[in-house]
């Protein structure tokens, strides 16, 4: 992406950092054209479909959210086949209450480069944030996830939750997945959880032992194993125009 | 529990004696402080080694000094000044009995439980290779062991009687160049313990080393090989403990574990380190390379739990190059005041169905900084493989982090990874059930934190699974938060 990104959020979102220091590390909280502010009280929610088609964008027009009290903020992104992006989203929870959900879901084919960078700080005490990405790797494509959560010392009651899960569907297809925690508060509830695997056996015999073809039963097998994603999206519309979309490009890999 | 109380509770566990931490007074010879050349030419002179081993040294020292300290770890490190630190000191031998141990190093390794007579020692319970400073003074139930052809001795030992094993096995798992302690421990290691299982034996007592630092301004760099032939097993065991000081003092040990074709090793680790006073001051830094390879059908299993040291940063790994091999890594890492741990485990999967397993469990109080970081690597070529990871984080206070850091990386589309990680605290549910029922805040900690623990306990052999749950019960008592 050409857009010019504040060096502060680069080094957050840096997965590979050359130095680290042991222990909590205030860092500003980021200002400019590039900080999407939610203010307190106030909602935000949009589903971003990055890709080559129509409706597409070629990327977020923020790389970072900052939160205040009881603000609301939902964002879906959907990175279809061809997109070759890097997504990084910083997150700032700067207001009590506030809960933020971020998902996505990445289809990767050919020579897809993918990755998804997210770092979500909890700054204050009593807030949620939800992230769940879900991706496939197919072609000889690389899929990539990094993922951080921060929990600053004081934000006590916080509760941060964070799920990703790959696919690796083809031979030459690489996935790689590095979720993580820091976590400065004990009166928290936070996780992470993430896999690599392929099309569950069972289910793929399940299904043919019933007449399903092989190449339908693995698409049904993928389309269920974004649905998670697609299901956040509130608005009904919305959300079929955006899974008939990512239908086809599952049936096309 | 009011606030007064729980104070009062912090305050006993900062006073908490450190048991081992007296000095043996013995006669020692030393090297002059610092490091160069001629530091690694003298160690080796000293320890009549082979121009082979000399010129192993002599490379590593050159790749260490093209290297730099890393710097990636999530720990804050006190500068080590590598010219500052004694490389070499040993016990002086009494030059009438040269083939006696000093009843005072016998003493000291009475008190801290390793009895080094054997007669004294439950009969075949374990057998052990105690290391003082830079030499190791007394390996236990050699003659028993050398009937069924294992060999159990000091490295330096080995070095002499059985060159040509340890020259094709030495540096094959972990190379000189691996990373800046394990190329600082090749230039400089001064003794460690050797072991060989021939092939089909199944070594019929625990194997142990135990480690004691006890002269101040040294370092410790303690080499392990070994080497489980065709179709053996061996379950080995290894523990450490030192003075307390107001200095930092340095252990860059390495640790080489082979494993031939379905043959079995289990590896336990009980660090107990100066872990520093509750202040932050002194304390191990404790900097170790330990990594296994495992050929065809091999197992290899990594217990560890870690106690001590003002600074842990390790990493106990598996390759697991041959087919069908199979690795596991248990551990409990527990920080307390000042103390900081970045560990975890790094599993290599290039075979195909190779299995690995990782059950981590991190417990931070104090003011301490807990981490995990683990790899799982996926290699092309291994199809069928499988990994699990459970990593959880129990927080105890408000003061303390805890925190994950894993790598997944797959390029087979048949190999399938599993991560998971929680962090939570003591439930106030599971303090007041206890409390309930007539079990003080402190007993409550202990119990919680043992079933917490419970998984990774169960895993070590008999006689550490007791000690570590003591030693659990010492670093968190009082630490109700």
């Amino acid at each position: 992406m050409m857009r010019q990104l504040d060096s502060n959020i680069l080094s957050r979102l840096n997965p590979s950092p050359a130095s680290d220091a042991g222990h909590y590390v205030e860092l500003p909280v980021p200002e400019g054209s590039d900080v999407l502010k939610v203010a307190d009280g106030q909602s935000f929610s949009q589903v971003y479909m990055i890709g080559r088609g129509e409706g597409c964008v070629e990327g977020l027009p923020f790389s970072s959210i900052v939160a205040g009290a009881g603000a609301q903020v939902d964002i879906v992104i959907v990175i279809l086949p061809g997109a070759d992006a890097d997504v990084p989203l910083a997150v700032d929870i700067v207001g009590e209450g506030a809960d933020v959900r971020i998902s996505g879901l990445y289809v990767c084919s050919g020579s897809d480069n993918v990755s998804v960078r997210t770092d979500v700080r909890h700054r204050v005490p009593g807030s949620m944030s939800r992230q769940l990405f879900n991706g496939i790797a197919a072609g000889s494509s690389r899929a990539g996830f990094y993922g951080k959560i921060v929990v600053a010392p004081d934000a006590q009651k916080t509760e941060a939750y964070q799920t990703n899960h790959n696919l690796v569907i083809s031979g030459q297809a690489h996935a790689e997945t590095r979720p993580q925690l820091e976590i400065y508060a004990d009166d928290v509830k936070c996780s992470h959880g993430a896999t690599v695997g392929r099309l569950n056996e069972d289910e793929q015999f399940y299904m043919r032992s019933r007449g399903i073809p092989e190449q339908e039963a693995r698409v049904l097998q993928m389309i269920s194993f974004i649905a998670p994603v697609l299901s956040g999206i509130s608005d009904q519309e919305l959300k079929d125009s955006v899974a008939s979309v990512v239908e086809s490009a599952v049936r096309a890999l | 529990m009011d606030i007064n109380e729980e104070k009062e509770l912090l305050r006993d566990i900062t006073r908490k004696e450190y048991k081992e931490g007296f000095v043996t007074d013995v006669e020692q010879e030393f090297i002059p402080k610092g490091l160069n050349e001629d530091v690694v030419r003298m160690i080796s002179e000293r320890k009549g080694e082979p121009q082979w081993l000399l010129d192993f040294r002599l490379e590593a020292f050159r790749k260490w000094q093209g290297m730099k300290e890393p710097e990636w770890g999530h720990l804050d490190m006190p500068h080590i000044d590598y010219q500052d630190i004694i490389y070499y000191a040993a016990p002086k031998k009494d030059s009438e009995r040269p083939k006696e141990i000093d009843p005072k190093l016998a003493e000291t390794f009475d008190k801290l439980g390793i009895p080094l007579k054997e007669r004294e020692a439950l009969a075949g319970v374990a057998a052990v290779d105690a290391v003082f400073d830079s030499v190791s003074v007394a390996t236990t139930f050699r003659k028993e062991l050398a009937d069924r052809g294992i060999i159990f001795c000091s490295f330096s030992e080995a070095v002499r009687e059985h060159p040509d094993l340890v020259r094709k096995y030495l540096a094959t798992v972990v190379p000189a160049g691996d990373n800046y302690f394990a190329a600082l421990n090749s230039a400089v290691f001064s003794d460690g313990s050797f072991c060989y299982i021939p092939k089909g034996v199944r070594c019929p007592m625990e194997l142990s080393s135990y480690f004691r630092i006890n002269a101040k301004g040294t370092g410790q760099f303690e080499r392990t090989l070994i080497v489980a032939d065709e179709g053996s097993y061996v379950s080995y065991m290894e523990g450490c403990t030192a003075p307390m000081r107001d200095e930092n003092q340095l252990h860059a040990a390495v640790v080489e574990i082979v494993v031939l074709k379905d043959a079995d090793v289990k590896y336990s680790t009980v660090q107990n380190w100066y872990p520093g006073d509750a202040m932050g001051r002194g304390g191990i830094l404790n900097l170790v390379t330990k990594r296994g390879i495992c050929h065809e059908g091999a197992h290899l299993s990594w217990t560890q739990v870690e106690t001590g040291s003002a600074i842990t940063w390790k990493y106990p790994s598996t390759i697991l190059k041959g087919d069908n091999s199979s690795s596991e890594f248990y551990s409990v890492a527990v920080t307390n005041n000042y103390q900081q741990a970045d560990t975890g485990t790094k599993m290599i999967h290039a075979g195909r169905n190779t299995r690995s397993r990782i059950v981590s469990k991190g417990i931070s109080a104090g003011h301490s900084q807990n981490s995990y970081r683990g790899l799982v690597r996926m290699l092309p070529g291994a199809s069928g493989a499988r990994n699990f990871s459970q990593c959880d984080s129990l927080l105890i206070g408000s003061r303390c982090g805890a925190h994950t850091f894993p790598d997944i990386r797959n390029d087979n589309s048949t190999a399938i990874v599993e991560h998971e990680a929680t962090t939570s605290k003591i439930s106030d549910d599971q303090l007041f059930y206890c409390n309930q029922r007539g079990i003080g805040p402190e007993d409550a900690v202990g119990l919680i934190v043992n079933g917490y623990a419970r998984e990774v306990l169960s895993k070590l052999p008999m006689e550490f699974a007791a000690e570590a749950r003591k030693l659990l019960q010492v670093s968190l008592e009082g630490s109700v938060g």
